[in-house]
């Protein structure tokens, strides 16, 4: 329990209307999406209910979120903010720690259309973020969590990865510049702002502090806070007087699809034919959206329902899908329009592919390409059991990628004969292509059952088994190696990287106060040198 | 049902928060981008349709404990439904249903509902309205030259607030259904609340036996048919009543008879009405609006871990409810424009009086009014309409704090003056 004064002077920081120790209250932030599986690796009841915070408070501004920082140092309190803190990473791990919900700060500060960058604040979301981008023919990359999430927290501290990414890139990559509350309580801004009042460059004149911070999968809310940042936009090709527009009801919704946009699902006979035609689309630049999935994956991704998805797997699906990936050209003009689409009828021809749309396999609604620039449609997986998550994760090529598809399937064949998993014959996963395909990214989407404790338990012990597989086939960072003991089982087959991260750590955070949970914590593991 | 029985649902919810925003999709400005007046007035957590459904699972599993700070995040929650449609849409999960549960726990438990309802129950139970007025002053409202029919087994059940607060949508139905020649009967002192207030934060019991005792009235009347101008209590009679009682009575909205009797050529709207309007659609008479259906049948795992309902289970999702009608209605009024706000249909941006809310919570109830009316005035109507005497309550108390110069009318009174009913 947090002390009287304590509690007394972060309310006297935010306010009385923005705290509160009720326990019932606190649960709110206890549970989380994942907190199952985290629970069950550290021999717990697969439950969704983890470590209460002792307190949660909502900032209104960086000045406040710096005076509850020092005033966690000063008293040795743990803290952990999230922004809308959607799983495990984003609640506390230890006790004697504090929530920070950063919900109040929810400004887009600046949308800089000439210079294509905008300036949020954590609570933004993708989805409001996105409808006022496009409004100037912009977009950013707004990250698979879904349009509900926050740019900041992926940009900032979480992975990246987007249905857009093909033309979007990767979060990390496209961070222009931070306020970030140091867990000391100073505060930084990285990156251009400070010298030009400009956010157009993520890096100072010397070392870059974004490699820091950031790297490749960010600390996961390990390492201060972030009250604001600059991401890079880029093009929508939409006409000027084009407004987003949407009839229908629920489930089944009506978007008015600009002119010169196409999806196609571009179906090949075996991974290496999807390789290389993989690595054409994406080195031509030429997608909205080029991502790839399993046949269970693409029922759900282009339906509205699980019955519908259900009944498109039943109908054939899985007999007439093999390797394929999806792509969503956009253009601008009807010729650039015709030059994208004879391009992947050429691959098609030249990798013997066919384009499952085409033949009338399946049928993407005007509303999924909208879902695809909102990034819902990895939501739609939720739709089978109102559960799924990610193994592997690697930020490396679309040839390991693959490779990473191929190792997964007989590990992920083996729970799904357990029955603890979804069937999908082993074969879902998710990969998309970054910058022209040079780096790509692969997930292995799994669903479980969050209401059977057997279920829950079955997907940890397979993430785990596909974590131990990424070290021993040398597949890629997986996004799940988080927390000390994870990055110590994994940072001894690449250059004992986690030295060097505790060494951050103890020099941005030298009383350990921001919650090393799902980061590290400063201390060195026994026997290390 | 108790809370046990939502044990599976509750541990579904991703804690994802799709419940205090639009889906993804619809959302075209990140002005009017959210749809829980709760959460974004309080912004903790536990005030979100997901916050509630976890603090429901930590009660039902002994985790925490009813505490006046957590019945206040319970109550202050309109009860809207927008979470629901919004949740329903990816998720097995019903928050809206989790959090009505939770109130009842809360009633059972001895905590619950807050002083201002149980007064306002009290109230219910002895004078049969939440307003405490003498019943014989539900008939007030009836001006001179309505005709009323006995005899008619259809009758216009009025409702409190338009009985007792806003008789102006009273008086204009009595006159539309004049104008039409739809003969109706009034229960007059005979009307008891419908047992909305008092369900809707949690007294289920006590909500019951309201259900049961109007029930019999009907029979001792022999109602056949029931028009109501009153979108909650259109929903606790055609949504509620059915989960609980048997009541085999057609029961329609007034903006749903007015489209009919439009369509037939009943009513004739020949006055012009010079105005640009936009729309609110009330929570209980759209999302809200569409019934339960029983279903019988069984979870067939298709897949594994993958269940499909055999026969298929109906699902409201909101979608379906009375949105057509008003609309029809407005639009056949000469001289009437109908623009739209950004947040219609199944996603309506609450006007914030449900639930218990404009009771217990008055200024959180006007706060929310006036956010509603500021969407509403940046169509460029104006006028607001609605089609429920509560949203019209707390709406005029939203345009006066708010200083608008929108006006506000029920539909109802739009029509009237169509057809030179409001002379």
């Amino acid at each position: 329990m947090l002390e009287d004064k304590i509690y007394a002077a972060l309310k006297n920081i935010v306010g009385p209307e923005n705290i509160s120790r009720d326990p019932a209250i606190l649960e709110t932030y206890a549970y989380q999406w994942c907190n199952e599986v985290d629970n069950t690796l550290k021999g717990r009841e697969p439950s969704r209910f983890g470590q209460r915070p002792e307190a949660v408070v909502l900032p209104g501004s960086a000045e406040e979120v710096q005076a509850i920082v020092r005033l966690c140092n000063e008293h040795d309190i743990k803290f952990k903010a999230l922004s809308t803190g959607q799983g495990a990473w984003a609640g506390v791990t230890v006790p004697r720690a504090i929530q920070i919900d950063l919900r109040r700060m929810n400004r887009i500060l600046e949308i800089n259309v000439q210079n294509r960058y905008a300036v949020i604040e954590p609570y933004v979301t993708n989805a409001q973020l996105q409808a006022e981008l496009v409004k100037h023919g912009l977009i950013h990359n707004a990250q698979g969590g879904g349009p509900q999430t926050s740019p900041l927290a992926s940009h900032t501290s979480f992975v990246g990865p987007s249905f857009t990414s093909s033309h979007t890139g990767f979060s990390g990559r496209n961070l222009l510049g931070a306020e970030w509350v140091l867990p000391t309580g100073d505060i930084v801004r990285v990156g251009s702002f400070n010298y030009s009042g400009e956010w157009f460059s993520g890096d100072g004149p010397a070392f870059s502090l974004r490699g820091v911070f950031r790297g490749g999968y960010g600390a996961y809310g390990g390492l201060g806070v972030f009250t604001q940042c600059a991401i890079r936009l880029f093009s929508l090709p939409i006409p000027k007087d084009w407004k987003w527009e949407i009839k229908g009801t629920v489930p089944d919704y009506e978007w008015n699809l600009p002119p010169y946009w196409k999806m196609f699902v571009l179906n090949f006979a075996d991974w290496d034919t999807f390789t290389e035609a993989f690595y054409e689309v994406n080195d031509q630049d030429m997608s909205m959206m080029a991502m790839a999935s399993s046949a269970e994956g693409l029922a759900t991704m282009f339906t509205n329902t699980r019955e519908a998805a259900l009944e498109a797997i039943f109908a054939g699906l899985l007999v007439k899908t093999q390797r394929y990936f999806v792509v969503m050209v956009t253009a601008h003009t009807e010729r650039e329009f015709d030059y994208r689409t004879k391009f992947l009828q050429a691959i098609l021809k030249k990798y013997g592919g066919q384009d499952l749309i085409e033949e009338g396999v399946v049928t993407a609604q005007p509303m999924h390409y909208a879902e695809g620039l909102r990034n819902s449609l990895g939501n739609h997986a939720f739709r089978f059991t109102s559960c799924f998550q990610s193994t592997h994760g690697g930020l490396d090529t679309i040839a390991m990628s693959v490779k990473i598809g191929i190792v997964n399937q007989p590990i992920k064949q083996k729970y799904i004969e357990k029955h603890v998993i979804g069937d999908d014959r082993g074969e879902g996963i998710w990969i998309t292509g970054y910058e022209g395909g040079h780096m790509a990214h692969l997930e292995v989407p799994t669903v479980y059952d969050p209401s059977s404790p057997e279920s829950c338990r079955g997907y940890a012990y397979y993430q785990d088994e596909c974590n131990k597989a990424d070290i021993s086939n040398a597949l890629g960072i997986p996004f799940f190696i988080v927390g000390d003991a994870f990055h110590d089982s994994y940072g001894p087959n690449v250059m004992d990287y986690p030295r060097w991260l505790r060494k951050i750590k103890a020099a941005f955070d030298p009383k350990g106060v921001s919650d090393p949970g799902h980061y590290v914590s400063s201390k060195p593991r026994e026997g290390s040198t | 049902m108790t809370l046990a029985d939502y044990q599976q649902m509750m541990d579904r919810c991703v804690r994802c928060s799709k419940c205090k925003f639009l889906d993804g999709i619809l959302v075209k400005s990140k002005q009017y981008s959210t749809i829980c007046p709760s959460i974004e007035r309080y912004n903790l957590h536990a005030y979100s349709g997901g916050g509630r459904v976890i603090m429901a699972n930590a009660i039902q599993r002994g985790r925490a404990e009813f505490s006046d700070e957590m019945l206040d995040a319970l109550y202050r929650c309109t009860n809207c439904g927008a979470c629901e449609v919004a949740c329903k849409m990816y998720y097995d999960i019903e928050p809206n249903e989790v959090i009505h549960e939770l109130r009842v726990a809360a009633v059972e438990s001895g905590v619950g509902p807050m002083p201002k309802h149980k007064k306002y129950i009290d109230l219910v139970e002895r004078t049969h309205n939440p307003y405490g007025e003498s019943p014989m002053n539900r008939e007030a409202w009836l001006p001179d030259g309505v005709r009323v029919d006995e005899r008619s087994d259809t009758i216009y059940w009025v409702g409190c607030t338009a009985a007792l607060r806003r008789q102006e949508i009273a008086q204009a139905t009595a006159r539309i259904l004049n104008a039409a020649h739809e003969p109706f009967a009034l229960l007059g002192s005979d009307e008891y609340c419908c047992g909305s207030p008092v369900y809707r934060v949690g007294d289920r019991s006590r909500a019951i036996e309201i259900m049961k005792e109007n029930v019999e009235r009907f029979k001792q009347h022999g109602v056949k048919r029931i028009i109501t101008s009153c979108a909650g209590c259109y929903n606790m009679l055609k949504v509620e009543y059915p989960r609980f009682v048997d009541l085999d009575i057609e029961v329609v909205h007034i903006s749903q008879l007015m489209e009919s009797l439009l369509a037939d050529g009943k009513l004739r709207l020949t006055r012009e009405v010079p105005m640009k309007v936009t729309y609110h659609d009330p929570c209980h008479l759209g999302r809200m609006a569409e019934p339960y259906e029983k279903w019988e049948g069984q979870m067939v795992e298709v897949l594994a871990l993958v269940y499909m309902a055999d026969p298929p289970k109906p699902v409201r999702t909101g979608g379906h409810g009375v949105y057509d009608a008003p609309r029809n209605v407005l639009k056949q009024i000469p001289g009437v424009e109908l623009v739209e706000m950004e947040r219609i249909r199944e996603y309506a941006y609450c006007c914030g009086a449900g639930g218990g809310v404009k009771a217990a919570y008055p200024d959180f109830a006007v706060w929310t009014a006036k956010n509603r009316m500021e969407e509403a005035e940046s169509t460029g109507a104006q006028a607001l309409v609605s089609c429920c005497p509560f949203c019209s309550t707390n709406f005029h108390d939203g345009i006066e704090e708010r200083g608008s110069q929108m006006e506000y009318y029920d539909l109802t009174e739009l029509v009237a003056k169509s057809i030179g009913g409001d002379e």
